[in-house]
Formats: structure tokens, C-alpha cells, sequence
């Protein structure tokens, strides 16, 4: 670990740092990932989470957006199975949490805390029965749309149908409440965003999002956003991904919509149908783009304007890490987990006090976690 | 307090002296009554779940129809209740998966909105400290292996939801595995009908054969390292219908470890009754294609007309009148095959037509008594209203722990 200061080695390793957004679950349902063994692509196993001091892990479940009704709960239940299985297979390293105490409990044992995240409402089928078995099945979150709208809430990225929220869409969100699983709002739309904060009786996060001010793609959270979500006691979760970190890589993007075309086709190539090895290759087939300068460069320093960007407009307590492992284009120098000391060593330059450092690894969100606990047992004791 | 336990115990155990030695009729009925209503009353097969979905149903309230509801099993002394998970064989694929999980959600969905009468159960062990804290014991089971999509995944987190038991197939062939009531496809239970026996054995998931082929009955039996159950089904010695298990089946399930848990639904109880009604509408399977007709998705609907027609056909004297206690001829010739470690009770309320005298869960305690009155020890009583099923559930436990922990 070059250059990090031993100050920093003492405060992360010290510190719960806490990734809301990994979507290595995708590779568990590849033959041949092993979670337990150091893997040459791809960003997270176990062996590196220990070196990047990563305690506590989202994995996400995820299925495009446009596979829905019971295709999508089996497929959903297919990889909740999958992280299970791995926790499992690994239980000497892996605990299945589903609460903020169970995250320090882990760390207690030495373990890494393993958690579930919901990336997309599509995959409840408009089913209230199956977000409740989720939750039984230990999901504690769910992002209410992916990149194509679910049948009762608008994304940030297709054209909007339901005006944000449908009836049934805050519904949804009450329910949530009551399950204690934490609405995230990443992906959805800006009207999708406003509705869910004047439904949520519970704090709300972006589990992996960026600001919009700084990269203005509708993925990200303009300021306004970003200090509502605040004063609802929620947190934004900072995305590594290129394409929403840099305003410069995404115009770059923008202009060359072939290559994008290219890439994806270079990625289908490699890995046909395989999920898991899609989202790896697409970051290597990526990489290949910059590094003969036809796509700028973007270094992992990116990231920490963003935090810093959403503590100077929203305060110390709503910033955390969301990282998009295994599902996105990292940037230079955060190639994987093993990297994540550096935010801390450059945090701590900053002038970040060790107590605001350590609300940006995971108390936050294990602050927001506890919350939404707490609201889930106020509205089951009113019932 | 320690005392009074004491000299209540020392007068129970005086007065249970006396009356072993003065079995008089309503001695018995006096003791019968005691011990049904201090001891576990398992049954492994109540179709009630469906009901949950009307809106005129509130399992807490005491219904004028259907056969279990909490304040009759309170009267009737029933407190474990394994609630069906139920979906029509012909339903395959992820929509059947989606429908199992709503099912599943809803037995949740109303032991939390009682939990002062429920308590939901995973093991054994649950099951008696449920009874011992005075609530009902819930437990689930899969009626069909149609439900798990073909997906050996959607079976675990059918087992992570709570799921005790699977009944292989329903009425249709599955996927991997023949049913008694369909034309046989895979000569009984296919390679991958094998994998999910073994799976369920890692899991901890009762694998339940009522419903099966005799062929998958044998292929499961040689594959499974656990006791088998079969969750709903009587002696086909007795009724000769393909529901119903013959004495050799009986054996080798019990030769296993395993248990048959007696159906009360009339035509698999009662040979004349079976007789008539396959002469009236042409057998079982035949006669829920004609409800469905007029039924289409509603079971609730499908139960009430089922019942309909059996009691006017029987008023009408098209089909014979069935007496309850064709229920304890059935357990007693388990009993006198196999002895009284591998027989149990799977009513098949809400889900069948009840035998005259056993009309819903408040007549259990006539079982009981008749068992008694036939000379029944209370140790085999016990085992029968639900001992014995507590005891393969445990065996099942210890084989999942062991093929976990050699993994």
C-alpha cells in the first residue's frame, strides 16, 4: 500500500467501511467463481476484501430491467440463493447480516458482514407477498427501479410513464417501511426521488449514485436532491463508475456512441451470455479505449471530490460508499477492493477528522440502517 | 408451588392407577380427553392456506364452514398445523413459483397477525416449546414439486421461507417425478427428480410421497438418507385407491424410519364409498376437472362445491354415508403391519370431503378415545397425534446437519 500514511492504515482497518453496491452476485452464477480465492479480474473476493479492509458487503441482485412478472422473481430468488450458498460455502469468513447490530457483530467475530440489496422493483412482480418474502430472505434494500421503469415507478433513464411513484408504487414504499428495508433511490427519477421522500416514513439512501453537479448524468443527484435527502436523515452513496464520476469521460461518451456499440459487442464476444463476465469484460474492454487514447482517463481521485463535493453541500452524516464493483468501469488506481484504504489515507489529507472519516466508510450508513429499523418496529407496534 | 405440582402429579398418577385398573366407559373417555388435550396434535395436511385469500375467511374467528380455524382447533385440541402450500399440478415454470411464494407469504402473513395463538415452526424442537408456551405450532409444507419451477434454487429458499416438507408431486407428473394419478413419464423419479430428494435431505425438508407413483415412492425411498413421510394418505388395503399406500409400501416406509399420516378424505377411507363415486364421476381426478369448470381459479369455491356434491349424492343415496371411524381402522391396520412408531394424522381438512362425525378439527378428540377404547397405550397415542412425525422430523434435522457439516 503505497503512500498511505500509517495514521490512515490505522484508522481504516479500525473503521467498518461498509459497500452498499457490489454486483459480484452476478458472477456467483458463472461455473467457476470462487469467492474464497484471489480472482485475477474482477474487483471483490474474500482475499481482497480482508487486504482493502472492507467489513461489510451489499451483494447486489440484479436482472435487466425488461425481464418481469414471475421471470423476474425466480431469476431474483435463483441469486439470492446464489449469496446465501456462497455465505455458506464461506462461513468461516461470511456472516449473513440484516441489521446495523448484526454488521457489528460481524466485525465482532471477524467476519466480513454479508448483506442483500435489491437492485430493481421490477423484480417484485407488482407482488407485495414476494418484496415481503425478500425480506424474510434477508434483502435490506431495495433501488425501486433499474434502468427501464418497473410497472409503478419512473427511472432516471427511460421515458417517464407513471409520473414517478404509482398508487401501488408508495404502497410499496410503506411496506418497505414496515419491513425495515431501506428505499434506495438510485436509478429512479428525479419525480420518482420527490415522491418517495414525502412517502417514506423512514430515512431513505442512493445506495450507489453520484452528484450531478460535478457529472451531469440523470443517474446522479443534483444538490437539491442530495440536501433533501439529508434532511430526511439519508445518505448518498458514492458510485466509482467513470461514467458518472467524470463529466469529461461521458461527454467523450457521448460523442462516440459507436464505440459504445463496439464495446458491447467486443463484451458479447467474450463472454456470450454470461452476466457475470459481461460486467467484468465491459470494464476491461473499456480500459483497452482509454489506454490508446480514445477515451480520457479518469483517476480514482474522482471519487473523492464527489464525497467531498456532497459533505460541503449536505454535511458529514448523508456521505457513504457505494461502490458498483463487478458492475461498472472503475477508474484508475480503484481497480478493486483492495484499494479502498486510499479514500481514507486521502480523506485524512484532506483535513477530514478521524470521526468524519469513519461516518464516510459505514456509520452513516449504519446510522440510516438502524433508523429504518426503528421505524419498521414503530409501525409493527401500531398495527 | 413445587409442592402443589407434586401432589397434583402424585393424584394423577393414583387416579390414571385406578382407572387402568377400572376401565369403565366413561372412565375412558374421562382419560382420553386428558391426555388429547395435554399432548402434541400434529397434522400434517390442512388445505386451509387457500382460504386465506377470501376475503370472507379470518382463521381467527370461528367460521360456519371449512374445518379449521384457531378458535376449533383451540376446542378441538389441534396444535401444530402443517398449512398447505397448494397450486394446481398443470402450473409450472416461474408462475408457480410466484404463487407458492404468495402462499407462503400468507401463512406468515396471519401466524404474525396472531401470534398470540401462533407460534411459526421450524423444527421439532419449536414445535414443543410452541405447545409448551400454549400456542399452536404453524408449520409449512409444499403440496407439488411443480412449485419449485424446476430450479433446485427456488427449493432451498422455499426451505429458507420456513418450508418443512414436499410433497413430490399433486395430482400431475412434475418436471422429474410420476404422480399415482397421471400416466407415467419418467418411470418415477427422474435423475433430477433424485437431486431434489437429496437436496431436501441437506436442507432439512421432510421428503413427502402421498401424491407419488408407487415407482417414485421406491426411488425415493432408496435415495433418501432421511425417514420419508407420506403427509396425507391410508391404507390401500383397506380402499383400494392409487392415493392410498399398499402394505408393502407401508412397510418399507417404515422399515426407513418414516411415517404414514392417515387421509380422512372419504373416498381414499372407504372402498364402497371410492366405488360409487369413481361410477358417478368418473374419479377424483376427473371430478376437479368438472369443478374447475365452474370454479375456474377460485379454490375456495372448488372445496365448498366439492363438499356440495358429496353431501347431495349422498342425501340423494347415490353415494354411501362414511363413518369417521373408518379413520381408526385405517390407523389401526398401520398400527398392526407395522406397529405404532410409523403412523400419524394428515387430515386433509379444507381440502377433502370429510367423513360423517369428523365434519372439522373439533371431533379429534373422538380419535383419541377410540384408540383408547381399542386398548391403545398412552405412550402410542402420543406418538400417533403427533410424536411420531416430531421424531422423523428430528431424524430429518440430524441428516442435514451431518451432510452440511460433510460438506
Amino acid at each position: 500500500m503505497d503512500g498511505i500514511s500509517e495514521h490512515a492504515k490505522r484508522l481504516h482497518f479500525s473503521s467498518i467501511v461498509i459497500d452498499t453496491h457490489d454486483d459480484t452476485t452476478q458472477r456467483f452464477l458463472d461455473a467457476g467463481f470462487d469467492l474464497g480465492a484471489r480472482n485475477a479480474l474482477g474487483s471483490i473476493d474474500i482475499t481482497r476484501m480482508k487486504e482493502g479492509g472492507l467489513g461489510a458487503i451489499f451483494f447486489s441482485i440484479w436482472i435487466p430491467s425488461k425481464i418481469m412478472g414471475p421471470e423476474a422473481v425466480k431469476r431474483a430468488l435463483a441469486q439470492i440463493d446464489a449469496v446465501h450458498e456462497q455465505v455458506r460455502k464461506h462461513s468461516s469468513d461470511l456472516m449473513l447480516v440484516t441489521t446495523a447490530d448484526g454488521i457489528r457483530e460481524a466485525r465482532k467475530q471477524g467476519k466480513i458482514a454479508a448483506l442483500i440489496g435489491i437492485e430493481g422493483g421490477h423484480m417484485i412482480a407488482s407482488d407485495l407477498g414476494v418484496l415481503r418474502r425478500y425480506a424474510a430472505l434477508g434483502a435490506r434494500y431495495m433501488t425501486l427501479t433499474h434502468s427501464g421503469n418497473a410497472e409503478w415507478a419512473d427511472s432516471s433513464t427511460a421515458k417517464p410513464e407513471h409520473n414517478g411513484l404509482s398508487e401501488f408504487g408508495k404502497d410499496v414504499v410503506r411496506e418497505m417501511n414496515r419491513l425495515g428495508m431501506i428505499v434506495d433511490v438510485s436509478h429512479v427519477s428525479d419525480k420518482t426521488f420527490a415522491d418517495v421522500l414525502e412517502i417514506s416514513k423512514a430515512p431513505v439512501f442512493a445506495s450507489h449514485s453520484d452528484c450531478r453537479a460535478i457529472c451531469d448524468a440523470p443517474r446522479n443527484m443534483t444538490d437539491d436532491m442530495i440536501r433533501a435527502l439529508a434532511a430526511k436523515g439519508g445518505v448518498i452513496q458514492i458510485n466509482y463508475h467513470i461514467g458518472f464520476l467524470s463529466q469529461e469521460f461521458r461527454n467523450a461518451e457521448k460523442a462516440h456512441p459507436e464505440w459504445d456499440k463496439a464495446i458491447a459487442l467486443e463484451v458479447q464476444k467474450r463472454c456470450g451470455d454470461r452476466q457475470g463476465c459481461q460486467l467484468i469484460q465491459g470494464d476491461l474492454v473499456t480500459r483497452e479505449y482509454v489506454l490508446r487514447g480514445d477515451l480520457p482517463r479518469v483517476e480514482w481521485t474522482k471519487i473523492i471530490e464527489h464525497i467531498d463535493h456532497a459533505v460541503k453541500i449536505a454535511g458529514i452524516d448523508h456521505v457513504g460508499l457505494g461502490s458498483d464493483f463487478d458492475g461498472a468501469n472503475m477508474p484508475f488506481g480503484m481497480e478493486d477492493a483492495t484499494k479502498l484504504p486510499q479514500i481514507t489515507n486521502a480523506l485524512l489529507e484532506k483535513g477530514y477528522s478521524e470521526g468524519d472519516v469513519k461516518k464516510i466508510l459505514g456509520e452513516n450508513t449504519l446510522r440510516v440502517m438502524a433508523e429504518v429499523e426503528f421505524v419498521s418496529r414503530e409501525l409493527n407496534a401500531t398495527k | 408451588m413445587r409442592l402443589v405440582r407434586v401432589s397434583l402429579i402424585a393424584c394423577l398418577l393414583v387416579t390414571g392407577f385406578l382407572l387402568s385398573q377400572v376401565a369403565t366407559g366413561d372412565d375412558i373417555a374421562d382419560r382420553a380427553k386428558k391426555l388429547h388435550f395435554s399432548t402434541i396434535v400434529l397434522d400434517t395436511h390442512d388445505d386451509t392456506t387457500q382460504r386465506f385469500f377470501s376475503k370472507d375467511f379470518d382463521i381467527g374467528k370461528r367460521n360456519p364452514d371449512g374445518h379449521v380455524d384457531i378458535p376449533r382447533m383451540r376446542e378441538g385440541g389441534m396444535n401444530a398445523i402443517f398449512f398447505s402450500i397448494w397450486i394446481d399440478g398443470r402450473i409450472m415454470g416461474p408462475a408457480a413459483v410466484q404463487k407458492a411464494l404468495d402462499q407462503i407469504d400468507a401463512v406468515h402473513e396471519n401466524v404474525n397477525k396472531y401470534s398470540k395463538d401462533f407460534a411459526f415452526c421450524r423444527t421439532a424442537e419449536e414445535v414443543r416449546r410452541a405447545h409448551a408456551q400454549g400456542k399452536i405450532a404453524a408449520l409449512i409444507g409444499v403440496e407439488g414439486g411443480h412449485m419449485i419451477g424446476n430450479d433446485i434454487r427456488v427449493l432451498r429458499m422455499f426451505g429458507d421461507l420456513g418450508v418443512r416438507y414436499m410433497t413430490l408431486t399433486h395430482f400431475y407428473n412434475d418436471e422429474w417425478a410420476d404422480s399415482s394419478t397421471a400416466k407415467p413419464e419418467h418411470n418415477g423419479l427422474t435423475d433430477f427428480g433424485k437431486q431434489v430428494v437429496r437436496e431436501m435431505n441437506r436442507q432439512g425438508i421432510m421428503v413427502d410421497i402421498s401424491h407419488v407413483s408407487d415407482k417414485t415412492f421406491y426411488d425415493a425411498l432408496e435415495v433418501s438418507k432421511a425417514p420419508l413421510i407420506a403427509s396425507h394418505s391410508s391404507c390401500r388395503a383397506l380402499c383400494n385407491h392409487v392415493r392410498d399406500m399398499t402394505d408393502d409400501m407401508i412397510k418399507a416406509l417404515a422399515a426407513k424410519g418414516g411415517v404414514i399420516q392417515i387421509n380422512y378424505e372419504k373416498s381414499f377411507i372407504d372402498q364402497a364409498y371410492k366405488d360409487a363415486e369413481d361410477k358417478l364421476s368418473g374419479g377424483v381426478v376427473a371430478m376437479i376437472d368438472q369443478l374447475k369448470k365452474e370454479c375456474g381459479d377460485n379454490d375456495e369455491c372448488m372445496n365448498k362445491k366439492m363438499n356440495e356434491m358429496s353431501e347431495k349424492a349422498t342425501a340423494e343415496g347415490k353415494l354411501p354415508h362414511v363413518s369417521w371411524e373408518r379413520i381408526i381402522d385405517h390407523i389401526d391396520h398401520v398400527v398392526k403391519l407395522v406397529g405404532a412408531d410409523h403412523v400419524g394424522l394428515g387430515s386433509d381438512f379444507d381440502g377433502a370431503s370429510m367423513p360423517e362425525g369428523m365434519d372439522d378439527c373439533t371431533h379429534l378428540p373422538r380419535i383419541t378415545e377410540a384408540l383408547m377404547r381399542k386398548g391403545y397405550s398412552d405412550d402410542d397415542l402420543r406418538k400417533i397425534l403427533g410424536g411420531n412425525l416430531l421424531r422423523v422430523m428430528e431424524q430429518n434435522e440430524v441428516v442435514s446437519r451431518e451432510m452440511r457439516a460433510a460438506q
